[in-house]
């Protein structure tokens, strides 16, 4: 990757960008779920604490990161915060798991315990965090991996949605569409981490682009959905009714893997400088 | 060359210049569309459709109460419901689990769903009734409920407690067109001495079976078949009639323990299948009865009733015991359940045994009657009730005594027809005589 181009200069610092977005969406996200449950046991409260820390610790460290200064700090903040976020993550899992399913081990249970895909939502920015800053942001291995974390988020938004919508029963046909959706996304992210070819990859954006227009569509189902909801107030409505933030998994996750490919694309138009191009 | 580049070049170049102009942007051409990678996309798409292909096939396997609902609310009631009630409350999740509500694929949402009339709850996006009552469950089942409305069960129950309180006018007739004088009448008298509080919590503990509700509706179908269990089984326990019928006043619980019915199930209840369908119950599901295999089962064909005086011949809670009005036919469909099990010269000999012994009990309660009666007429006693101690012995006298007796020969409680019934009313006899002599020697002061 050209060191001299803004983006081969500033990549990672976009990659730390999302990351930290995603943290402080989380604080948020995550107060909002948990009120479904009225916080019952205090360990509910881990997620939207470790959201609030890891805010306050990689805001100043990109900052300093951007300016040139403190790349000591910003790296071991960072790795302290991802392996946290990946312990915060796993234990998500296994508490989500723990409010039904372990007791039943049932494919129904699944559907209906906490959503347990939504804690690997930690795990995997916890490892965005490492990848960060054990791979050279240079190589293409850097690219491959945030490919590879985009692949694993929409193999998680492909069992959210499933399961999500299970609940519902799929009562309306429509919710069937982020289901085939994150599938596609899982297919062709998938392929994308090992097949390189340019058309290939501009067809995996498109098939991306179609994410960004199911999560804005879900967003607005969800969001009338819980403004016509019957609860007393539209906050009750928000906490109980459609998660009005979930269709926006797909837009973020979009985000995540076109920092990946554009690497990859960018990349490959690089190599195209120095050597014939194929096209 | 690829073998569709000429097919490709054709089509470019007889697109339109906003078409050439946009393929040229995103770097498409005609060589470029042939080399594109099929095999690659070929995986993706396998891939993509076999996760699509796995969430219908998982989907399909779901039960119909998870998939086919009229309303999402239905969908996600049961599960949603569970998630938190399974924390709080968690025995009604069992229960429910295991009833044939359950496995009939009813939700939560079917039973607590708010109907016509019912005042509304909204909780964690769901409206909710504020009570479920035997509107809901009428929902469905709609002839139990009008059986169960116009049954002894239904609004003479309350009405025995409370009188009219909060009844409506259109209930009052309701209950007095099956009922005559048993819904239309005052509170009880001697509830209304005991106050509010025991009336609360002692006599409506068993009156409120047939409370009228805010929706319209009247009764508890839940008294017998409980909430969340909403069961059968439970319902012809006897046990389950027990929790009322029982005690010095009716001590229908006692006389059957005391029964052969009640010792051969007590003794033989592992065998028989108390859960069966009501409407295709069988003597072979309930070879020995329960109360409700008499008053209200189809045994073998006969027809089902939630109405448990239609079997009934006599009055035996009152004073003195007259014919009901459907005496012929309530004595038919009771002997029609006993010869199922009994010879008719076995059913009628009992019969005309039970029916001399409430004969006998008329005579002797008719007797004291009229003593209490001269006593009155002599103004040896006040016109109200219950505040002189003969009135209490009186009371005692016909009220536990004197349906003890009757009770017992139609239940087969010879216990109960000799010592806890005639003994007592001979003795009690005696002492309101005594009483009343001692009062006639005193000219009332006691």
């Amino acid at each position: 990757m050209d060191e001299s181009s803004w983006w081969g200069r500033h990549k990672a610092a976009v990659l730390e960008a999302f990351v930290l977005s995603n943290y402080a969406f989380l604080i948020l996200d995550v107060y909002l779920a948990h009120l479904v449950n009225r916080f019952r046991y205090g360990a509910e409260w881990i997620p939207v604490g470790f959201s609030i820390v890891a805010v306050l610790v990689l805001a100043p460290a990109l900052i300093l990161r951007v300016r040139g200064r403190g790349r000591s700090f910003a790296r071991h903040a960072g790795l302290v915060v991802g392996y946290a976020s990946i312990a915060v993550g796993l234990a998500g899992v296994f508490y989500h798991l723990d409010s039904q399913f372990f007791s039943q081990w049932t494919i129904r249970s699944l559907v209906y315990t906490a959503p347990f895909v939504a804690p690997v939502a930690y795990a995997g920015l916890g490892f965005l965090l490492l990848v960060n800053r054990t791979v050279p942001s240079g190589d293409a291995e850097w690219s491959q991996w945030v490919v590879f974390f985009a692949l694993g988020g929409f193999v998680g938004n492909f069992g959210l949605s499933l399961c999500d919508h299970a609940m519902n029963g799929f009562f309306h046909a429509t919710e069937w569409l982020p289901v085939f959706a994150s599938a596609l996304a899982v297919g062709f992210l998938g392929v994308a981490l090992v097949e390189q070819h340019r058309t290939f990859l501009r067809i995996s954006v498109a098939v991306l682009a179609l994410q960004i227009v199911i999560g804005v569509v879900g967003f607005y189902f969800h969001l009338a959905a819980d403004i016509n909801g019957v609860s007393s107030s539209l906050f009750e409505n928000f906490v109980h009714g459609a998660p009005v933030f979930a269709p926006l998994l797909f837009v973020d996750l979009v985000l995540l893997a076109m920092i990946g490919l554009w690497d990859v694309l960018s990349d490959r138009v690089h190599q195209a400088g120095r050597r014939p191009s194929p096209l | 060359m690829c073998r569709w580049e000429p097919f490709w070049t054709r089509l470019h170049q007889t697109s339109s210049l906003r078409v050439i102009t946009f393929n040229r942007r995103i770097g498409f051409s005609a060589r470029n569309w042939c080399r594109m990678p099929f095999r690659s996309i070929f995986i993706a798409v396998v891939i993509g459709s076999s996760l699509i292909l796995g969430a219908l096939i998982v989907n399909r396997a779901r039960p119909a109460r998870e998939t086919s609902q009229p309303l999402p609310a239905f969908v996600e009631a049961t599960g949603r419901c569970a998630q938190c009630h399974r924390e709080e409350t968690a025995a009604v999740v069992h229960q429910f689990e295991r009833s044939q509500h359950s496995q009939a694929n009813i939700t939560c949402y079917d039973c607590h769903q708010r109907l016509e009339g019912q005042d509304e709850v909204e909780h964690y996006n769901f409206v909710l009734a504020r009570a479920v009552t035997s509107l809901n469950c009428q929902a469905c089942h709609r002839t139990e409920y009008e059986q169960f409305a116009r049954s002894r069960h239904g609004l003479p129950a309350w009405a025995a407690v409370r009188g009219t309180a909060q009844l409506s006018a259109e209930q009052v007739a309701f209950g007095e067109r099956y009922h005559p004088g048993a819904v239309d009448r005052p509170p009880n008298a001697l509830a209304v001495l005991e106050g509010p509080a025991a009336i609360q919590t002692g006599c409506l503990g068993c009156h409120d079976i047939g409370t009228p509700n805010a929706d319209g509706s009247i009764g508890s179908c839940t008294e017998c078949h409980s909430r969340h269990s909403t069961s059968i089984e439970l319902a012809r326990e006897p046990q389950t009639c027990g929790q009322c019928h029982m005690g010095p006043d009716h001590s229908q619980l006692e006389i059957y323990n005391e029964s052969k019915h009640g010792v051969l199930f007590n003794a033989q209840r592992a065998s028989l299948n108390l859960g069966a369908d009501p409407k295709q119950l069988t003597t072979a599901d309930m070879p020995i009865p329960t109360c409700a295999t008499c008053h209200m089962s189809g045994l073998d064909g006969l027809k089902v009733t939630h109405d448990t005086t239609e079997r009934l011949s006599y009055w035996l809670f009152a004073e003195v015991s007259e014919q009901r009005p459907g005496y012929l036919s309530g004595q038919t469909e009771m002997q029609e359940t006993c010869l199922k099990c009994h010879a008719s010269t076995s059913v009628n000999r009992f019969y005309a045994e039970a029916e001399a012994m409430v004969l006998a009990t008329n005579d002797v309660v008719r007797e004291t009657q009229e003593l209490m009666a001269d006593l009155r007429s002599e103004g040896l006693l006040t016109p109200e009730p219950f505040d002189e101690v003969i009135e209490f012995l009186y009371f005692d006298f016909w009220h536990y005594f004197g349906r003890t007796a009757k009770h017992g020969a139609f239940m087969g409680g010879a216990d109960f027809v000799q010592w806890h019934g005639n003994y007592e009313l001979l003795l009690k006899r005696t002492e309101l005589e005594e009483m009343a002599d001692a009062l006639r020697s005193t000219g009332g002061r006691e």
